[in-house]
């Protein structure tokens, strides 16, 4: 089954996603923050990452920059969900290797389903 | 015998010698250059030399007999001839001699007394001096100085105006804030202003008439003269980093006279440090507040979103209801925070993120393919007019001139109803590009018009019809399109639709600023 490893601080989110992701057929894994995505994306090698942008301790973009220097990790599928959307930080992300982004109030949970098929089939 | 022979012989000696003397004497007064008269103490001309016949014109019988005051200015020579008689003699009086023609000619007199053996006044030898061409000469030479004074005065206030000049600029100059540095015909600094001084911490006198590449020894300058290069390409806004917390926007402006032959290079320093911290924050502050206040709409949006479509069980016909409105609110809120968040970001419009060279009519069909499903479901003809030839590359902020494409596609789809047609073309000249978006909706009543661009600006007649629009898409939209050099306008009837251009510069930013400066 595929691994979705979900990186989020958001309750509500989390819930909503699991929910649907799950439905769709998908194994979801959580972590609430960067350092605790590091960790279990070492763990269970997703096969691909939802990250959030803000978040405590670290966030989405300094997280990226971990895992572009651990050779393994660079090759997973990332999609940014955020909420900010501020250019420089989409531009950030692509350059840490994103491989797509959107934002929230842009796209409902549907949506996030077919940009995660887009990523893996 | 003897001796009456003698005396004879004496006499006759005497005799000759008296004629020879008297010829001696004659032939000297007759020679004489300047006029000579013997007058008799009545002033009576008695004698008159071919030099004084020759100045005045006359002849020795009309001379000869005259009293003296005939030939000259009659109250200054009375008052001559009696000065004479009393002191003896007089010399280099000036006065006017009268010649046959009534001329008057300017002379110098000078007499002296003749007396006889008893020292009775027998009359004087008057002599004159022609003054003419000394006069003539003394006028020419007053008439050159006063010509050589007024030149003299009149170079001295240009001079003087100059220098006023002069020093007016160089008071611009040294107190301006923005630092200023001239570099000369032959690339050296020829001046410094202390605003630039102070920017790059160092002083006139040590590199003063130094070229760039020993500019480039002193620390700190190494961003600066590598940003100039060799040549002093022309450089416009162009941030360059000196110390850690100083970002300076480095212009250059060649000096032209005749615009071929080139003077030297104007370099000008712009202190946008603060301005730079300032525009962080706010870029910050912005990221902080779009993501707190889109955070717990988000999560209604895709609650909401998900409830409808069944992910979370079943609901009823009337939960579905409430659950849709509940949706649609919660859409405007988001809708409202984009606009509000966008213009927090554009307001300050000199700082386009990353303005650069781009393809506008790619563009613009994204934005309008992007549009082909809402206008579809809405049964709207929505038609791209693109132009023969190819567009001419423009200068712009990506992001911002989609949104602005966007807000006015956005408004024509919105404000048209069912079955009508938006129609979206592209224009263009040698000096700008011209995107038109025509609808056939509702229009704007003449009204308002004036009001269109304005914040928060709702037309009244739309408002009945959708109350959504938060009134800021125009206004923004002005914002983008100004801060990008270009302009923006429409033309609108009640119920027959509008239509709305916007045009982007294509000439380059450089001559806009030197117009500016």
């Amino acid at each position: 089954m595929t691994k979705i490893l979900l990186i989020e601080d958001e309750e509500i989110m989390i819930g909503l996603l699991q929910k649907k992701l799950s439905q769709e057929g998908y194994e979801v894994w959580v972590a609430r923050d960067g350092m605790e995505g590091l960790k279990t994306m070492r763990e269970i090698g997703p096969d691909l990452i939802l990250l959030d942008i803000v978040m405590p301790k670290m966030g989405g973009l300094e997280l990226m920059e971990e895992m572009a220097k651990d050779q393994t990790l660079k090759k997973i599928p990332v999609v940014i969900i955020s909420n900010s959307g501020q250019p420089v930080e989409l531009d950030k992300a692509k350059e840490l290797g994103a491989k797509d982004w959107l934002i929230k109030t842009e796209f409902s949970p549907q949506e996030v389903v077919e940009k995660i098929k887009k990523q893996i089939a | 015998m003897a001796v009456r022979e003698t005396k004879k012989e004496k006499i006759s000696i005497l005799l000759e010698d008296l004629a020879s003397l008297e010829s001696y004497a004659r032939d000297l007064f007759g020679f004489f250059p300047n006029p000579v008269l013997l007058v008799s103490s009545s002033g009576i001309i008695l004698e008159a030399n071919p030099a004084f016949e020759k100045i005045t014109g006359h002849k020795t019988e009309e001379i000869v007999g005259r009293p003296i005051e005939d030939f000259f200015e009659k109250e200054k020579m009375a008052t001559l001839v009696e000065k004479s008689l009393s002191k003896g003699h007089i010399g280099g009086e000036e006065i006017n001699l009268f010649d046959k023609n009534k001329n008057a000619l300017p002379v110098s007199v000078s007499t002296m007394l003749r007396k006889n053996e008893s020292g009775e006044v027998v009359g004087f030898f008057l002599g004159l001096f022609d003054l003419t061409n000394s006069k003539k000469a003394e006028e020419n030479l007053r008439n050159a100085q006063a010509a050589l004074t007024n030149i003299l005065e009149d170079a001295e206030e240009a001079r003087a105006r100059a220098e006023e000049e002069k020093n007016k600029t160089r008071a611009i100059i040294l107190n301006f804030t923005d630092g200023i540095l001239v570099f000369n015909e032959k690339n050296r600094l020829a001046l410094i202003n202390p605003s630039a001084e102070r920017l790059l911490n160092i002083k006139a006198k040590n590199i003063m008439n130094g070229s760039i590449s020993e500019l480039n020894n002193f620390s700190g300058l190494e961003p600066l003269t590598k940003a100039l290069g060799t040549k002093f390409e022309e450089i416009f806004r162009k941030e360059i980093s000196i110390k850690n917390d100083l970002i300076l926007e480095l212009s250059t402006v060649p000096v032209m006279v005749n615009k071929d032959k080139r003077l030297g290079t104007l370099v000008i320093l712009h202190d946008v440090s603060r301005d730079k911290i300032i525009e962080r924050m706010k870029s910050e502050f912005v990221s902080l507040a779009a993501h707190q206040l889109r955070t717990p709409l988000s999560a209604i949006k895709w609650t909401m979103k998900m409830l409808m479509e069944g992910d979370l069980g079943p609901i009823s016909k009337e939960q579905r209801e409430f659950i849709e409105k509940t949706y649609h609110s919660n859409e405007r809120m988001i809708g409202l925070i984009n606009d509000l968040l966008d213009l927090t970001r554009i307001e300050e419009g000199r700082y386009l993120y990353k303005p650069a060279l781009s393809n506008f009519e790619l563009m613009v069909e994204y934005v309008v393919n992007s549009y082909k499903e809402e206008a579809a479901k809405k049964k709207i003809k929505l038609e791209f007019k693109k132009t023969e030839g190819k567009l001419p590359s423009v200068r712009l902020d990506a992001e911002k001139i989609k949104l602005a494409i966007q807000n006015l596609i956005d408004n024509a789809v919105k404000y048209t109803p069912s079955g009508g047609l938006v129609t979206i073309s592209l224009n263009y000249d040698k000096d700008k590009v011209e995107l038109s978006v025509q609808d056939n909706g509702v229009g704007i009543p003449e009204d308002q018009q004036k009001r269109v661009f304005s914040k928060f600006f709702r037309g009244a007649n739309v408002m009945r019809l959708d109350t959504e629009g938060s009134g800021l898409g125009l206004f923004i939209t002005k914002n983008i399109i100004e801060a990008h050099g270009g302009k923006i306008w429409f033309e609108s009837a009640k119920d027959r639709g509008s239509t709305f251009h916007f045009t982007l510069p294509v000439k380059t930013e450089f001559e806009s600023f030197l117009k500016e400066f």
